[in-house]
């Protein structure tokens, strides 16, 4: 039987309130956390080896240890513009489980130094900002936020901000300049976040999820989160299932889970009469999986060596009545809307792209196209300023090749 | 120092410098669209990446720091092929409208391609309508179709000008530079944009559609409209004497100088340069028939330097008057100082320079001619033109320049008995003198200026001077010596860099340390 660590109490009656969430034995990390040395938690963290769950799945550990000891306030982003189509993990954990992430972002201020927090939330997500703007006021009333919390002597303020409906101001950079009320277009780095962040502070910036496991590996121990998950990859993973199959909906399940599982045991399998044809594994910028690659455990490294990437999560199952190339022009005009302008190959090789497929689905296509949208990949892919370039380049990529009979086909 | 390869070939470069700067130093240029030497790198162009020894992408030059022993390659193929990559995407969605674009001839969009672009288009899809011809600044065009979106002018106008008149609206292929609220560029220094935009996309009403960019010469100079000194590009077109095509100067540009003004210029300098082609003095002018005067400078110059021996003979130097300005160069100062101060102990003396005006806390300060310091340093006391003073008791007045207000002499004048005006404009003054000499400007002659940090800088000519004009330097020394008060001290002046080493001997602000 799967455990749930993360969603445990999720359905749980007004869980989403602090009386309830201290009834089961809420805050209990806060409180252990605050006796703790700083630098004991971040052996803690490093030991458990949490890699962060926005898409990169770099270690929350090492990224904390990056923030320079230097004499400047130091801030925390949490990033919650989860605007990875497919991906509605954060929703869940916020709306259902917002002291959670509450209890997160103080260990993680305690354990580096910072007094004052952001969630930056998706600004679709009204209803979820406002109830996580209530966890707040309840945890500033209780004690457990604002000045001197549980009389540690240690001060923390957490500001919801909600964004204004880019995806790209779910890059970390571009947030901050988004948050600093600028234009959110990604920076250059170096220099990074970690030395010069927010208002050109130090920064430290992890996803919901990322935040919302540390309460965990503080209370239970490094050597328990990782025995949830992988010796390399720590803890659970919050899989949102969608697209045809019978249950779609979110599935916390340990790092390492195969796919082929996820989506004929736990959400249910494919919709009655249909076929599976293809699964993007990881939120819509991973390169896609065909029918026969699912049976593949689900982490970062071995989806890497497929050649594609566990991203967010989010798996999108599609079925065999769903026209790839369909797929293809849902992604490409995503990525031509989406792009910030900033860099000429996304600008341009996006929007570029995206009028070739739209070409193609009116059926004015020819086969120099397909060579022609390969040829533009490639030139986007590495070459941008922000990873969004890469994350447009890869699934067209991955479609036009591995599709490329049925792409033709449809000419 | 650190040393790096760069394709190869050793470099000793300083820590900390970019790639780009490095292989610049090296002598091998990297293309860059968005990159300036003016602002951090900004990396968007992405024109300018390169590949590195043990680096899986390819790596930005403008900003990526260089390492001891780093290996650098600019010219494999994994690298042209992003720079074409690059030039494809960039010309997708540009209109091609080379033939009729102001900027073609010095757009670095076209250089590029000539160098690694040549291919045919791939682009079978509808280019984006934009706005052309945009109004964005009282000299500006914009046009979008053209922008590349590198960005210096939002950046220069947020950076350095800090008025923030331009932004980018809209995203992703629909992004497009435009002025805020119909609030168009307003600033003394809205001319640099023209001239920062590496493509085609802002233009300058002043200077479009008068001629083509490679039609033009250049050469540096010193901008002569107020006392920073600001160092300048001047372009003009040589003319053609078989078609009766004069000489004549379309455009100014600031030309690079960290200590003075960066990488700009004001417009009031920029556009402010039809004095050197219109009204221009090409002879000698000689109103008193009865004197028997052959216009030629020999002829002029023994005449004028006998009247002085006379005048020093007979011990009436206090009736010379000697109106002056500060467009003379330090050279030219020193020159008149020697020989109406020291030699004939002139006492009125005068400065007719154009009034001060506002200066703007940057560039342009109050002071509108650009020697006032050298005037002072020369130990000239700078005082303006009294008419009364002039008049009382004067036998002779050598008045230089054009700033001379015509009324105020006019009266005064009448009783002189000599009057001798050198200048390079044509204007009313000239009937009123006996004799007018035809003068070059900053830019058609050699010499230095001393700006008004105490910074003397050199300029040499960049313009033939029209007709008969001679520099000032050249005649005052040939005075000094027809005179024959010192000889073998004017002997020795044949060229600006003697007389300035002159002036270091005698005037220690001047000396060059060795």
């Amino acid at each position: 039987m799967r455990e749930k660590i993360l969603t445990r109490y999720f359905g749980l009656e007004n869980f989403f309130k602090i009386d309830e969430y201290l009834k089961q034995g809420g805050y209990q990390a806060v409180q252990k956390a605050l006796q703790m040395k700083p630098d004991e938690i971040l052996e803690e963290v490093k030991k458990a080896n949490l890699r962060g769950r926005g898409g990169a799945g770099f270690p929350a550990g090492v990224k904390w240890g990056f923030v320079p000891k230097v004499d400047k306030p130091k801030y925390l982003c949490v990033n919650a513009d989860e605007g990875e189509p497919g991906t509605f993990k954060d929703r869940y954990i916020i709306s259902h489980n917002p002291h959670l992430l509450l209890e997160g972002i103080i260990i993680t201020s305690y354990c580096v130094g910072i007094h004052s927090a952001y969630i930056y939330i998706r600004g679709e997500y009204e209803a979820v900002a406002l109830r996580l703007e209530g966890a707040i006021a309840e945890a500033h009333e209780k004690g457990f936020l604002g000045k001197n919390i549980l009389k540690s002597g240690f001060d923390l303020d957490v500001v919801v901000h909600r964004g204004a409906g880019a995806y790209i101001c779910g890059e970390e950079t571009a947030l901050l300049e988004s948050l600093e009320g600028k234009r959110g277009n990604p920076r250059l780095k170096p220099p990074f976040p970690a030395s010069v962040g927010l208002f050109n502070c130090p920064t430290v910036i992890n996803n919901v999820e990322t935040v919302s496991n540390i309460p965990l590996v503080i209370l239970n121990g490094a050597d328990w989160f990782v025995g949830k998950g992988l010796p390399k990859d720590g803890g659970t993973r919050i899989f949102g299932v969608s697209g045809m199959v019978e249950k779609p909906g979110i599935y916390e399940l340990p790092l390492g889970t195969s796919l082929k599982d996820i989506i004929f045991k736990h959400a249910g399998g494919m919709k009655k009469g249909k076929k599976l044809k293809a699964v993007i594994p990881g939120g819509m910028s991973a390169p896609v999986l065909k029918a026969d690659e699912v049976d593949i455990k689900m982490d970062f490294d071995t989806l890497v060596e497929a050649g594609s990437m566990l991203g967010s999560a989010a798996v999108i199952v599609i079925d065999t009545g769903t026209s790839m190339l369909d797929v293809l022009k849902t992604v490409t005009k995503f990525y031509a809307h989406e792009s910030c302008g900033q860099c000429t190959p996304c600008r341009i090789g996006t929007s570029w792209i995206n009028k070739i497929v739209k070409r193609m689905a009116e059926g004015k296509g020819s086969k120099k196209d397909i060579d022609n949208i390969l040829r533009l990949a490639s030139n986007i892919l590495g070459k941008t300023l922000c990873p969004l370039g890469d994350a447009a380049a890869m699934p067209i990529l991955s479609i036009a090749k591995k599709f490329r009979k049925e792409l033709e086909a449809r000419l | 120092m650190v040393k790096i390869f760069i394709n190869e070939m050793p470099v000793e470069i300083e820590e900390g410098t970019t790639v780009l700067k490095a292989a610049e130093k090296a002598g091998i240029s990297i293309p860059h669209l968005c990159y300036h030497d003016a602002f951090p790198p900004e990396g968007s162009c992405r024109m300018c990446l390169v590949e590195i020894e043990g680096l899986p992408k390819l790596e930005l030059a403008c900003s990526t720091r260089v390492r001891e022993g780093m290996k650098v390659f600019t010219k494999s193929e994994k690298v042209v092929e992003a720079r074409k990559g690059v030039l494809e995407f960039l010309l997708a969605e540009h209109p091609l409208d080379c033939p009729i674009c102001d900027k073609a001839g010095d757009c670095k969009l076209q250089d590029y391609y000539d160098e690694y672009g040549l291919f045919e288009s791939q682009f079978s899809e509808h280019k984006e309508k934009r706005a052309k011809k945009v109004k964005i600044g009282k000299n500006l065009i914009h046009d979008q179709e053209r922008c590349i979106l590198c960005r210096r002018c939002v950046r220069f106008l947020r950076e350095v000008i800090k008025t923030q008149e331009l932004g980018v609206f809209e995203r992703g292929i629909h992004s497009s530079v435009n002025i805020y609220d119909l609030t168009p560029v307003n600033n003394n220094y809205s001319g640099n944009l023209a001239q920062i935009c590496p493509v085609g996309a802002i233009t300058d009403l002043d200077f479009r559609f008068k001629t083509r960019a490679w039609f033009l010469e250049k050469g540096e100079s010193i901008c002569p409209l107020c006392s920073r000194g600001c160092s300048i590009i001047i372009e003009y077109h040589p003319g053609h004497y078989r078609f009766g095509v004069p000489r004549k100067v379309y455009r100014i540009h600031a030309s690079k100088n960290q200590e003075v003004n960066g990488f700009w210029i004001c417009d009031l300098g920029r556009y402010g340069y039809s004095y050197l082609n219109e009204n221009r003095l090409d002879r000698i002018i000689v109103n008193r028939e009865e004197w028997r005067l052959e216009p030629v400078w020999d002829i002029i110059l023994k005449f004028l330097a006998q009247k002085l021996k006379r005048l020093e003979y007979r011990g009436k130097t206090s009736r010379i008057a000697l109106i002056l300005n500060s467009w003379l160069s330090n050279e030219e100062l020193f020159l008149l100082h020697k020989i109406f101060k020291t030699d004939l102990n002139a006492e009125k003396v005068f400065f007719a320079d154009p009034p001060q005006e506002e200066g703007d806390n940057f560039l342009l300060t109050p002071e509108r001619s650009p020697n006032n310091r050298g005037a002072r340093e020369m130990g000239f006391d700078i005082k303006p033109v009294h008419s009364k003073a002039l008049a009382e008791e004067t036998d002779l007045i050598v008045a230089f320049g054009s700033f001379l207000a015509e009324a105020d002499l006019k009266g005064a004048l009448g009783k002189i008995e000599t009057k001798v005006l050198f200048t390079s404009h044509v204007s009313g003054l000239n009937s009123l003198f006996d004799i007018v000499l035809p003068t070059p400007l900053i830019a058609e002659k050699g010499g230095s200026l001393t700006n008004v940090d105490g910074r003397v800088q050199k300029f040499s000519a960049v313009l033939d001077p029209p007709g008969d004009s001679l520099p000032e330097w050249r005649m005052l020394a040939e005075l000094g010596r027809e005179a024959g008060i010192n000889v073998s001290f004017y002997r020795e002046f044949t060229s600006p860099e003697e007389i300035f080493e002159g002036i270091g001997k005698e005037i220690s602000f001047f000396r060059v340390e060795k």
